[in-house]
């Protein structure tokens, strides 16, 4: 599992979330960005900030303290249940979400360190209202029957699409070591190998 | 023929009704491989008057069996699943327990005035009073709720609790209730004498004895325990992540009485949970802190344990001390087995019993005896087979040690004791398709690193559902005049696939797509079923499923035959069209007769067949590779295969999943898993993700099973659960295989490095 990049900005992050509230569909602005770094540290906490963050292509405001996390943000504060808490020490990757492109544990990056990042949770992966639009790993996931209780699959599902973006067509070997960072209890793994495998191979479903 | 209820084992109370026979094939048939015969016998059954007709050996399935996708796997896939954990509300809620420190003792003050004076805590409740005993580390104190964790973690802070402590034991072997250990771990105590069995051990042609020992596991559920708790005046809402939704309602409705809160005005939902393991069935006092912190408040509540909480608060695998003595005679059967065992349990000091493969002992002169031991921790609850995995291992390594001295290959053993005849077809099927003789075979090169071995070890369960008592569990199936229809349960779906179960069962029985169905389970409002437990689910409510799609579809043939002006008794629904052999309509037509008011039946659970039938239980086998490294004392499992009698298998794709499931879940508890206590504080060293261990991909052997599936003349339905029967084996046969590999022993789970070199060192088999 990796760690965000270091931003060089991201303890400090959240106050360019709290500037532009005002004009948060627009997203960021690269001045904005530039300005909000010399704002003092003393603008942190404590209580509550409004901050943007760009969650599946779409700006999202919320309010969360500079202690909240990534994942809290998500989930209690946006609905975004996805991401799972289950173990909230970066242990077992049911939280993973893409930042920026990579696997992170959301349960060990706060929410105002993602300000500026291009964040991708499994929500992004289907709209419900158009099948046809769902990627076709989830569709695999299901054909292969990838899950059981499906308290760990979303996290496996973002951590299996960062292998499949970041390698292709991964070995066995890449496989095991891409998701070794992802718990699951009722015992999934092979099945979700077989699901990246297929997706690698362009198939979108069926067995 | 029995006379007793084969289910509460109470005599049938009931006059007998003389019912219509039914004559059924059961069994199975021929194994793929050598000398595999069909196993086919017909028996007479007796269904309950209205019941669904049986199905047996002989059913032409159409949807049963087949690779029908889970059905609420899109759900989970995207998220969109909504567990206990995921219900949000406007207003909700975040609630943490405040959790002793203290291993025992008494708590003396409690202060709960300046957490209620917070800014922003909605609710405060004592868990318990001044004077109450602390029982373990993490016995819960009170509970708090706020808008945030955050908050309420602050507000937990603030709460001045006091105690008196003791002296605490959190290690069973320690207590003065445990068997004195030599040295070299072996139980020290003396037999009890047994004329009998003394002669027998000392006359054998082969004896051996041995201690045996496994570590507590903990469930590790990846969803934590909890709820949601919402009040409406009098009535509650609860989402809770549970195996028991009915269990649930009826243990807070109780718990809550004096605030007026009785069981019709409680609802549990529970659509989606994640994972439970045996550790579910009880709302908890999680559960009741959170309604009464909802009640408090006055609003909705959300309590979800931490995972450091769930390793130590929320049950457990208990450890098990096994001793064996047992021998054999010059045929290689097993004349005497004599065994007792130890339960390292919580402070409760029950539920530490140990179970033992007795299907080997049919000749055997048997003893056994064991105790549970209490020590100040948390309280086992049953785990995914409680007490097999321990005994499986204690046992069958027994049996391989034994076989050894006697010369025998560990499946010669096994062939000439077993008694189960369904399971000889097994060993020889799944011995050719693991390659038994080949892995025996291979030698360890003198000198290697790497060491490999192969071991096996039975699977085996004895329950196969029930009707529910004196109130039988039901289903609800409606069919709508749009064609569409519903089977409804309100059990839960723990992830063995209840949903999928009930879709396939119903358009199996209408003749329709599973397309059309749709299934829920999880409401108390819906008809009542049994906890997730025993692997009992399934078993306990396909019948009642096929129940309510045939009394369904009798309504929709009464409107077909009457729109057709055919018989009544020649109409029937297949292949998505419901009529006779001459006139028909098809399934959407045909439901189009049906009015603004979908047809609705509930179907019931009858008491299974009184007939034997054909097996009582379940039972398999399984197969394991392991590779060692001897300089480290890594234990690889390589593959594995098991096969396991199903019943009948109705979503194919799903018990795969459940089996195979099984075997990894056995792969961690054989190389990982281990609660370890710290003595001195009372607390659990590893109550993480990060130092309890359970396997992850890197762990992953190369998995096969087989699906054995049995007509078992149950039920109309011959279904059997999954959850337990795989997960007997598994450890056992690793255990057997790393003997193997080394030469020597290791009696103790995990199999963890230290254990391997000592045991590869006392073999003096370890390369320089």
């Amino acid at each position: 599992m990796s760690h965000p990049p270091d931003r060089g900005v991201s303890r400090r992050s959240f106050l360019k979330g709290s500037a532009i509230a005002g004009i948060a569909t627009t997203g960021l602005t690269a001045a904005a960005e530039a300005a909000e770094l010399h704002r003092p540290p003393s603008e942190l906490g404590p209580g509550e900030h409004e901050i943007t963050l760009s969650i599946n292509g779409k700006a999202r405001l919320v309010k969360v303290e500079t202690r909240t996390t990534l994942l809290d943000a998500l989930r209690d504060r946006l609905d975004l249940t996805g991401a799972k808490k289950i173990c909230d020490r970066g242990a077992c990757g049911g939280c993973t979400v893409l930042v920026d492109d990579l696997p992170v544990n959301s349960c060990l990056m706060l929410a105002v360190d993602a300000v500026g990042c291009e964040l991708r949770t499994v929500e992004g992966l289907a709209d419900p209202a158009d099948p046809k639009a769902t990627h076709p790993l989830v569709q695999n996931f299901v054909a292969c029957d990838a899950l059981q209780c499906g308290f760990c699959t979303p996290g496996m599902v973002m951590s299996s699409l960062s292998c499949l973006e970041r390698r292709g067509t991964p070995t066995e070997a890449q496989m095991r070591h891409d998701l070794s960072g992802n718990l699951c209890r009722c015992g999934t793994y092979g099945r979700v190998m077989e699901a990246i495998e297929r997706t690698a191979k362009g198939e979108g479903g069926g067995r | 023929m029995s006379t007793r209820n084969r289910d509460t084992g109470a005599p049938r109370e009931q006059v007998e009704i003389p019912r219509e026979q039914v004559e059924i094939t059961v069994g199975y048939r021929a194994l793929p491989g050598k000398d595999q015969q069909d196993r086919l016998e017909k028996i007479t059954v007796e269904p309950t008057e209205g019941d669904a007709p049986p199905w047996d050996a002989n059913t032409p399935y159409k949807v049963v069996g087949s690779d029908l996708d889970r059905v609420d796997g899109f759900a989970k896939a995207t998220g969109r699943a909504k567990y206990a954990y995921d219900q949000n509300f406007p207003d909700l809620q975040q609630a943490m327990i405040l959790r002793a420190p203290i291993a025992r003792g008494t708590l003396t003050a409690l202060d709960l005035d300046e957490a209620r004076r917070m800014p922003g805590v909605t609710a405060v409740v004592a868990l318990k009073d001044v004077g109450n005993k602390v029982r373990f580390v993490g016995d819960a104190i009170a509970a708090v709720a706020a808008p945030t964790l955050d908050l309420a973690r602050d507000a937990i802070e603030k709460i001045r609790a006091d105690y008196d402590q003791e002296e605490h034991n959190v290690e069973y072997l320690m207590s003065g209730d445990a068997p004195l250990l030599s040295m070299g771990g072996e139980v020290d105590d003396e037999w009890p004498a047994d004329d009998d069995i003394d002669a027998l051990l000392a006359k054998a042609t082969h004896s051996h004895s041995g201690t045996y020992r496994t570590e507590v596991q903990t469930h590790s559920s990846l969803e934590t325990h909890g709820n949601v708790a919402r009040f409406d005046q009098k009535h509650l809402d609860v989402w809770s992540s549970t195996q028991a939704t009915f269990g649930v309602r009826g243990e807070l409705a109780r718990a809550l009485r004096q605030r007026g809160v009785d069981v019709e005005s409680v609802e549990v939902h529970s659509e989606y949970v994640g994972g439970g393991f045996g550790s579910k069935f009880s709302a908890g006092i999680e559960g009741l802190a959170c309604c009464l912190l909802a009640h408090e408040a006055q609003k909705p509540v959300k309590l979800m344990l931490d995972r450091f909480e769930e390793h130590t608060t929320a049950g457990n695998r208990p450890s098990a001390l096994m001793q064996v003595r047992g021998a054999l005679d010059e045929n290689g059967r097993i004349t005497v087995w004599d065994w007792r065992s130890f339960g390292g349990c919580g402070f409760n000091g029950s539920g530490g019993a140990v179970r033992h493969p007795s299907a080997y002992l049919g000749k055997a002169k048997v003893r056994q005896s064991h105790k549970d031991i209490a020590c100040d921790t948390d309280p086992a609850r049953s785990m995914r087979a409680p007490g097999y995995p321990q005994g499986w291992f204690g046992a069958e390594l027994f049996l391989d040690e034994l076989a050894a001295k006697a010369g025998l290959d560990p499946l010669a053993l096994r062939l000439k004791n077993d008694d189960e005849a369904m399971r000889l077809d097994q060993w020889k099927f799944g011995a050719e398709r693991f390659g038994w003789a080949e892995a025996r075979a291979k030698q360890n090169e003198p000198g290697a690193r790497y060491l490999t071995g192969a071991g096996l070890a039975s699977a085996r369960w004895g329950q196969l559902g029930n009707h529910g008592g004196r109130n039988p569990h039901g289903i609800t199936c409606r069919i709508h005049n749009d064609g569409s229809v519903e089977s409804r349960s309100g059990a839960q779906d723990i992830g063995t696939g209840l949903k999928t179960v009930l879709t396939m069962l119903t358009a199996e029985e209408l003749g329709i797509a599973p397309a059309r169905v749709r299934a829920t389970t999880g409401h108390t409002s819906d008809p009542s079923g049994p906890g997730s437990g025993g692997s009992t689910t399934t078993p306990s409510l396909a019948p009642a499923v096929r129940h309510a799609a045939y009394l369904a579809a009798q309504k929709l043939v009464a409107l077909v035959a009457d729109h057709l002006g055919v018989p009544l008794d020649e109409v029937r629904c297949s292949a998505g069209k419901v009529g006779t052999d001459k006139a028909q309509l098809s399934w959407t037509d045909a439901c189009k007769l049906i009015g603004q008011n979908p047809i609705e039946a509930h179907g019931e659970r009858f008491p299974n067949y009184k007939q034997d039938p054909f097996h009582r239980g379940v039972c398999g086998a399984q197969f394991a590779e392991v590779r060692v490294d001897s300089w480290t004392g890594e234990v690889q499992v390589t593959r594995m295969f098991g096969i396991q009698d199903c019943g009948l298998v109705i979503a194919k794709k799903l018990a795969e999943s459940q089996v195979l499931g099984a075997m990894i879940q056995g792969v961690s508890y054989a190389l990982h898993e281990q609660r370890i206590m710290d003595q001195r504080s009372g607390r659990m060293l590893n109550g993480d993700f990060l130092r309890y261990k359970i396997t992850g991909t890197k762990d992953l052997p190369a998995l096969d099973c087989y699906l054995h599936s049995v007509a078992n003349g149950h039920d109309n339905t011959g279904a059997a659960g999954l959850g337990e029967p795989p997960s007997t084996a598994s450890a056992a046969a690793i255990g057997n295989a790393v003997f193997h590999a080394i030469g020597a022993p290791v009696r103790h789970l995990p199999l963890t490095p230290d254990k391997v070199l000592a045991a590869l060192q006392k073999a003096q088999r370890t390369p320089r």
